[in-house]
């Protein structure tokens, strides 16, 4: 493994040309849609390789060649999606490892998920693929979409699905549904993805192969999981271990409750579930466990933005504009673990003497409803500069009006920039504050809609920050 | 270490069984230097007589039996038992006990054990599991494990600092860490345990299915911990 694996996995991300078996002219099926995807990517100037349309019965879709088999591929194909009826798959696949083609993405289900004969034509094509030096995605997925090279195999059409901007976020899932809601997901909340790959039955590409990816992959700086079952348990934690140490590794495991009633003659036995053993292994390889999806991009937005300056210890500063929501930090900073920094003397002293009477110097400190921008610089810069202070929330509530939402918004980007102290931002309200909250990300400020999930993700940066320090 | 524990693993498996009555368990233990307390099997009367002189009395009675692995179900552990004239007469009624819950019961002997001074009681475990192997589990014994499953696993190997987290997780860690002006436990005894098991378990993954030490006594800090009783349960031959 390591660098071979890195090479094996390029021509899924970046391939100079890709062949789409089952592309069709037929709008709506599958073979349309990841055909469309391709074309679309390449008039747009973003997906610079070649796209070859495979299909027997057809001589040309919108402009294109169209390829009747395999064998007539041009030999710089270096990426095979395919979208034909299972059956044809296995034969299929020894055409393509004819060809020299080292990377296949299978989209078609019916495998495995459907009992013996499919379980079968699993087995053949690993066969094929493990003699051949092939690497396969899938099947039964919906495959690859990086956005900076063009690649999108996900077959629902854009017209139904948004695609997310590009990101240092990779997002993988074993749920081609999950991946595809994810993505239209991301694109509304202008979450930035890198890479994403679902990889469905995982046959051959897994966990483990796309940590090590990824792991040396300098575009990617977080990487999410959406897990069902690991296979091959000891190459994930290997991988895990190795990939956790330079990246954040997020997952998402679904399945919580107890696996039924499994055997077990001892009291340890009876004691561990699924659920269990994967908390552990999570624990072990310094996986940050999200409790759901919310939480998962909460923590992935969270690193994204302040990866590269993790909290020092797990003393939090609150700054609010309103009083409730400072005491819902608090509440949040003691029920995820982190402690609230108590500040110094020389940061009281300097709140006093620059805030008016009846803003609270402390902490949380409190700007309080008639606050400008300027009140708000200097609660920050007294956090920043206070030694007893490792990571600064800082509830904006932009409703208040006097405050120049530009302003608070340029000041929040510059601090995040200067300070070496991670700076997190609450902003709770609707169309006008969501409106806001998107300018502050735009500008490095990871923003939550509630104190609670701001300081849950304040809280994962500090426990990833304590696992590197004793890793 | 190994060649010692394999031993007994062997001589059990070619007797046909899988599961390890407490005295081979301890056996197994022991030669991966855990604490168990000194304690001798004694196949006749005579020979309980000597061990416990040897040991010292009060001293406790556990029959050895492979049809007999819930023993207090069975009422075949007596304690306190302070004189020889008590052993004699314990001798028979351990006995009758043990016929009268399983008459085919097969009695490899009684151990003999010094009564020990209770510490606090945490369970130490290992199960295997499908996709990561074996995993060794921490919890604190009695109601904790029983009904509120205040427990805490890791794959094993195990590191030191695994070993650490695991103490500190479990949600009754301050009855250790001394709550109520206890004295605190001695947690370096049971990371000291947890990574013999951890050892233990990495050498013998190919024998071990399942095994629980239950309950371990850990006492003050300082003052180390012992293995009160155990059971090992190994892998069918294939």
């Amino acid at each position: 493994m390591g660098e071979s694996v890195i090479e094996e996995m390029k021509p899924f991300f970046e391939p100079k040309a890709v062949a789409i078996i089952g592309a069709t002219d037929k709008r709506g099926k599958v073979g349309n849609v990841i055909f469309e995807n391709f074309r679309r990517n390449k008039e747009r100037g973003i997906f610079r390789g070649n796209v070859y349309p495979v299909n027997p019965k057809l001589d040309e879709i919108e402009g294109y060649r169209v390829y009747h088999s395999v064998k007539d591929l041009p030999d710089d194909t270096d990426l095979a999606v395919i979208a034909i009826p299972a059956r044809f798959v296995p034969p299929t696949m020894r055409e393509i490892a004819e060809k020299g083609i080292k990377s296949v993405v299978i989209i078609t289900g019916g495998f495995g998920e459907l009992g013996e004969e499919g379980k079968r034509m699993e087995r053949e094509i690993l066969e094929v693929a493990r003699e051949n030096g092939i690497r396969v995605i899938g099947p039964n997925c919906v495959g690859v979409y990086v956005p900076d090279t063009g690649v999108d195999t996900v077959f629902l059409p854009e017209e139904k699905m948004d695609r997310p901007k590009s990101g240092p976020i990779a997002f993988v899932s074993q749920s081609g549904a999950f991946a595809a809601a994810m993505l239209d997901w991301a694109a509304m909340a202008g979450v930035g993805i890198g890479k994403m790959v679902s990889y469905g039955n995982k046959l051959d590409v897994d966990d483990a192969d796309l940590m090590e990816y990824f792991l040396h992959d300098d575009t990617i700086k977080v990487v999410t999981f959406y897990i069902e079952g690991v296979k091959d348990g000891r190459k994930f934690i290997d991988s895990a271990r190795k990939i956790t140490r330079v990246k954040p590794v997020i997952a998402l495991k679904s399945g919580r409750s107890e696996y039924g009633a499994r055997a077990a003659s001892s009291h340890t036995g009876s004691l561990a579930g699924a659920d269990t053993i994967y908390d552990a292994v999570f624990k072990q390889t310094g996986i940050i466990r999200a409790e759901d999806f919310e939480h998962m991009f909460d923590l992935a937005k969270a690193f994204a933005a302040l990866g590269h300056k993790l909290p020092k210890g797990d003393k939090v500063g609150i700054i609010t504009d309103g009083g409730g929501a400072g005491v819902m930090a608090s509440d949040a900073v003691a029920k995820f673990g982190l402690k609230m920094a108590e500040l110094s003397e020389d940061t009281l002293r300097f709140l006093k003497d620059n805030f008016p009477p009846h803003a609270v110097a402390g902490n949380p400190t409190d700007v309080v409803g008639d606050t400008d921008a300027e009140r708000y610089r200097i609660a920050i810069e007294g956090f920043v500069k206070d030694p007893n202070v490792d990571a600064i929330v800082v509830i904006v509530l932009f409703q208040v009006p006097l405050l120049d939402e530009e302003k608070i918004i340029d000041i929040l980007a510059e601090y995040q920039k200067k300070s070496d102290k991670p700076i997190v931002a609450v902003a709770m309200g609707g169309k006008k504050t969501n409106h806001y909250a998107g300018m502050l990300e735009e500008r490095g400020v990871p923003v939550y809609p509630t104190p609670e999930r701001g300081v849950r993700a304040l809280a994962g940066l500090v426990g990833y920050a304590r696992y590197l320090k004793k890793a | 270490m190994k060649e010692e524990a394999l031993k007994v693993i062997n001589e059990v498996l070619s007797s046909g069984r899988t599961a390890l009555v407490e005295y081979e368990a301890k056996q197994v233990l022991k030669a991966y230097g855990l604490p168990v307390p000194e304690e001798k099997l004694a196949r006749n009367l005579d020979e309980a007589l000597r061990y416990a002189e040897e040991i010292g009395y009060p001293v406790a009675m556990k029959l050895m039996s492979p049809q007999i692995l819930h023993k207090s179900d069975a009422k075949v552990v007596i304690l306190n038992v302070k004189s020889p004239e008590e052993l004699r007469e314990k001798w028979e009624v351990i006995h009758e006990n043990a016929r009268n819950y399983r008459p085919d019961a097969e009695i490899l002997g009684v151990l003999i054990a010094p009564m020990l001074r209770v510490g606090r009681e945490v369970i130490i475990g290992v199960t295997e599991d499908p996709q990561f192997g074996h995993a060794i589990m921490f919890g604190l014994g009695g109601i904790f494990v029983e009904i509120l499953k205040d427990v805490t696993f890791r794959i094993v190997p195990i590191t030191e600092r695994d070993a650490r987290k695991m103490i500190r997780e479990i949600k009754a860690y301050p009855i250790l860490a001394g709550a109520r002006g206890e004295e605190p436990a001695d947690t370096d005894a049971i990371v000291d345990l947890l990574l013999k098991v951890s050892e233990l378990v990495n050498d013998l993954r190919d024998y071990i299915r399942e095994m629980d030490l239950n309950p371990v006594f850990v006492y003050e800090k300082g003052r180390g911990a012992v293995v009160v009783d155990a059971r090992i349960i190994l892998k069918a031959p294939r």
